[in-house]
């Protein structure tokens, strides 16, 4: 049987990156964007990781943990300006929150 | 999760999948960022995400199906294709996707710092050590970052009161 | 000396001021302040023409502005001819604010009126007073605007609004010649000011070209209404009066011999020939033309157009003494007509046709004999102030250029026929209107002036009995004629041309009292000539609407095509096809943005692949 590598490990992170952005092209519901949005990170920090393996360095790793507080941040913000939205439209589809008339 | 029409489902997926990634975390000895990605994602973010969809209360098919969401639909998923294909191409060009098969052992007890580069360790005194000295400075733009998060939140959700009362 | 120049050309801009900016409402009042400042206008210049020193030539300057290297002064020059021309314009200036107030009483702009005049006073005197041709210049234009707002005081007719334009932009022409001769001096020259002028004028006398005095003349043609820029002046009565009397007969016109008189060092021969025909033309055409008028004032116009040909013919012959003996001959007597008839437009209900007119003797004695004195100045009756200035020409001209004396010879006949014409057809016969049967004599205030110029319209031709200071200029060149030969001869000529023209006149116009010209069933082709005043401006019609209209339809169209359409339109269109270019962009909806984000990524991907930046 073949053994992981790191090459299948970035496949997986790329798959999980190509995902999420699908969702994001592809969702109306802003909510679901936001969830694709993480994933989309989440493929990111898989291949940081790997990579930060690989070559036995720390600082990929670190990385990571940067990511994971940003978008943490990200999610609050997001989220909040999602509810404060939703009271005023009542609704969370992004082609409802087009503010430009055309 | 992205094709899932509840948006509880979609976050029950998305759960799914965190828990995933955190599983290939320990699979590559980073058992900090693993412990870090259960707390943080599937702990909080996802009950923040699970709350608010409680609370804005979106129904399973709410969205509007039209045209539109096939063309784009489907220019999505030709252009992800094109962009897998590329990045295929540099990976496969640059050659060390082959290379890459053999993973190095971690030395264990290996100064914290070789040379300029932070070494690999599963401890979590070593993420502590980088933090603390090469990534001072990012750490605490990130805390500030936060405080400015926390901030931005109350201040969205306060005005709001201001305007419903 | 220099507080009293300058206070004599601030005072009526003061009270110009006065009366726009406050007095809009109290025509009364602005009516005595601008009588006031004629007053004020009449003390000042009369301390600037005898006070101490006044033998001597006064200037003063100052720097008025600055440009790099090029300095603009503002400066006085009181002069001799300066100081004739102050006296005329002060004087008559003051008789004719007089006589506004008799005639405009009834006037409901009276405060616009007498603003105007002001503004006018000191622009003529702006001119007088200037020592530099780039301020004259200046003043130039100010006497045009005034002369355009009086001719525009009855604005709500058409006649007069038209005129206003018609004089506006016929004097833009001359004006135009006049500025490029300016630049011309002051390249050829370094200096625009006149007595510098002067001086390097007369060290080299080479420098100055016919084309350079032909250019300045320019000036003098579009303000003296001379061939061929003449046709704004008979047009230019349809305003008041009074302002006819004063811009149009007395000063302003005259402003043109003047400023030749100011720059006649720089004359060439030629163009001082030039100039002379050209003038003694005039003289003759404008006289031909005044024959079968039947407005009074055109006939008076006409006979201003003549009389300004007359001194430009004395110009052109090198007797400038003589040109300006007869501009104050002129102003006087001719101001006494346009007054007198004024004060028979004003007792007839405007009417303005002699021919409706008759037998006005009787009804207004006093305007009846001083327009008598004034008819026969003009025609040059011996003695009074016509026959000294006119026979002066006459007889120098026959001295020095037959060919230009025979043209005005010929004018002063004509000159005698048209006026006797006027005065037998206005004041005596009978009635041949009802507004002009119901005419009483005027009030004081516009016959004093009357009675006044008719004095100095019968002793104005005496040199001797002026101020030394006044006449200063003139007498080289009055002594000049006097020493020439044949004064005999031409007394002989003088008479003949004024007893002939008046009994010509008496012969065809004294017993008649028809509504129709005699002169029209005698000799219907030459009336027929006289009437189309020689097509001038009919030929400058056809000019402006067959060749000036469409060679400007043209470049509109060239402008529409190229500028307004290529240039600024297509360069907007561009301008808005990025913009929509861009707007199609912003379309607000998140998943386009992302998709453009995901073209820019494979962008960024695609350079990376095949730019080869992947070593």
């Amino acid at each position: 049987m073949e053994t992981i590598s790191p090459s299948h490990y970035l496949f997986l992170a790329l798959c999980l990156f190509s995902i999420g952005f699908f969702g994001v092209l592809l969702r109306r519901n802003i909510l679901l964007l936001l969830m694709s949005l993480e994933l989309m990170l989440n493929g990111i920090n898989l291949a940081l990781v790997t990579f930060s393996r690989t070559s036995l360095n720390l600082d990929g790793s670190i990385f990571v943990f940067f990511i994971m507080t940003v978008a943490a941040a990200e999610v609050a913000v997001g989220l909040a300006l999602l509810v404060a939205l939703y009271k005023k439209r009542q609704s969370v589809f992004s082609e409802d929150m087009n503010l430009v008339s055309n | 999760m992205v094709c899932s029409k509840h948006p509880v489902s979609a976050a029950m997926f998305m759960i799914i999948s965190l828990v995933g990634v955190a599983s290939l975390f320990v699979l590559l000895e980073a058992f900090f960022l693993a412990v870090l990605q259960i707390l943080v994602y599937a702990g909080a973010v996802m009950v923040l995400f699970l709350f608010i969809i409680m609370l804005v209360d979106v129904g399973p098919n709410a969205g509007k199906s039209s045209k539109m969401k096939l063309i784009s639909g489907l220019a999505g998923a030709f252009l992800i294709s094109l962009l897998i294909v590329s990045f295929l191409i540099i990976v496969q060009s640059s050659g060390w996707i082959g290379g890459g098969a053999n993973w190095s052992p971690i030395i264990e007890g290996a100064e914290p710092v070789i040379g300029d580069n932070l070494s690999f360790s599963t401890s979590v005194k070593s993420f502590g050590y980088g933090l603390m000295t090469k990534y001072m400075l990012p750490l605490q733009i990130s805390g500030f970052l936060l405080l400015a998060a926390m901030v931005g939140v109350i201040v969205l959700s306060k005005k709001e009161e201001q305007n419903t009362n | 000396m220099v507080q009293v120049a300058l206070s004599l050309l601030l005072l009526p801009l003061l009270s110009a001021g006065i009366t726009l900016l406050f007095l809009r409402k109290y025509g009364n009042i602005a009516a005595l302040l601008s009588v006031a400042s004629a007053g004020g206008i009449l003390a000042f210049s009369s301390f600037l023409i005898f006070g101490k020193d006044s033998d001597q030539i006064f200037s003063w300057s100052t720097t008025w502005f600055q440009l790099s290297d090029w300095e603009l002064s503002f400066g006085f020059l009181v002069d001799s001819p300066a100081k004739t021309l102050l006296f005329v314009v002060s004087f008559v200036g003051l008789l004719i604010h007089i006589f506004s107030l008799g005639y405009m009483a009834d006037d409901k702009a009276k405060a616009r009126y007498f603003g105007g005049l002001s503004i006018f006073m000191f622009s003529m005197l702006g001119i007088t007073l200037s020592d530099n041709l780039v301020m004259i210049f200046v003043f130039w234009e100010l006497v045009g605007f005034s002369s355009y707002l009086l001719i525009a005081h009855y604005f709500s007719t058409d006649e007069a609004a038209n005129a206003s334009k018609k004089a506006f932009i016929v004097n833009r022409v001359g004006d135009f010649g006049f500025l490029l001769g300016i630049i011309i001096t002051y390249w050829t020259y370094g200096t625009v000011n006149l007595q510098e002028l002067s001086v390097t004028a007369n060290l080299d006398p080479s420098l100055t070209s016919t084309m350079l005095c032909l250019l300045l003349a320019c000036g003098f043609i579009g303000k003296s209404a001379q061939f061929p820029l003449h046709v704004w002046l008979p047009d230019a009565m349809a305003g008041p009066t009074p302002v006819s009397a004063l811009i149009h007969a007395a000063t302003m016109v005259a402003a043109g011999i003047f400023l030749l008189i100011r720059i006649e060092f720089l004359f060439t021969v030629e163009a001082l020939k030039l100039i002379g025909l050209a003038g003694s033309v005039m003289g003759l055409y404008a006289g031909f033309c005044a024959l079968t008028q039947r407005d009074i004032k055109k006939v008076l116009a006409y006979s201003t157009l003549s009389q300004l040909g007359y001194m430009a013919a004395a110009f052109g012959l090198g007797l400038p003494g003589i040109a300006l003996f007869h501009l104050m001959t002129h102003a006087f007597f001719k101001a006494l007509m346009f007054l007198g008839s004024g004060s028979v437009i004003h007792a007839c209900h405007h009417e303005q046709d002699i021919f409706n007119y008759g037998g006005l003797r009787k009804k207004m004695p006093v305007t009846a004999y001083t327009f008598l004195i004034g008819v026969l100045a003009i025609s040059g009756v011996h003695f009074l102030s016509g026959y000294f200035s006119k026979d002066a020409i006459l007889l120098g001209a026959y001295n020095l250029d037959f060919v230009i004396f025979s043209i005005l010879y010929l004018g002063a006949i004509l000159t005698s026929i048209y006026m006797f014409r006027l005065y037998f057809l206005t004041f005596c016969g009978e009635t041949r209107s009802k507004s002009s049967e119901n005419a009483v004599e005027s009030s004081v205030f516009m016959t004093a002036p009357l009675i006044v110029l008719a004095v100095l319209a019968v002793f104005g031709g005496f040199h001797s009995l002026y101020p030394a200071q006044i006449v200063e200029y003139l007498l080289p060149d009055i002594s000049r004629v006097a020493e020439m030969p044949h004064h005999l001869w031409m007394n002989i000529l003088g008479l003949f041309a004024w007893v002939g023209g008046l009994l010509f006149a008496w012969k065809i116009y004294g017993s008649d009292t028809q509504s129709k010209d005699p002169l029209e069933l005698k000799a219907p082709s030459l009336f027929q000539l006289s009437t189309s005043k020689l097509f001038f401006d009919e030929v400058y019609l056809f000019y402006v609407n067959r060749i000036q209209d469409p060679f400007f339809r043209f470049l509109e169209v060239m402008e529409l095509l190229f500028i307004s359409g290529l240039m600024v339109r297509g360069s907007a269109g561009v301008a808005a096809l990025f913009a929509l270019l861009g707007k199609s962009f912003y379309s607000g909806k998140i998943h386009h943005y992302s998709f453009w984000f995901v073209l820019g990524t494979l962008g960024f991907l695609a350079y990376a692949i095949l730019g080869g930046g992947i070593s």
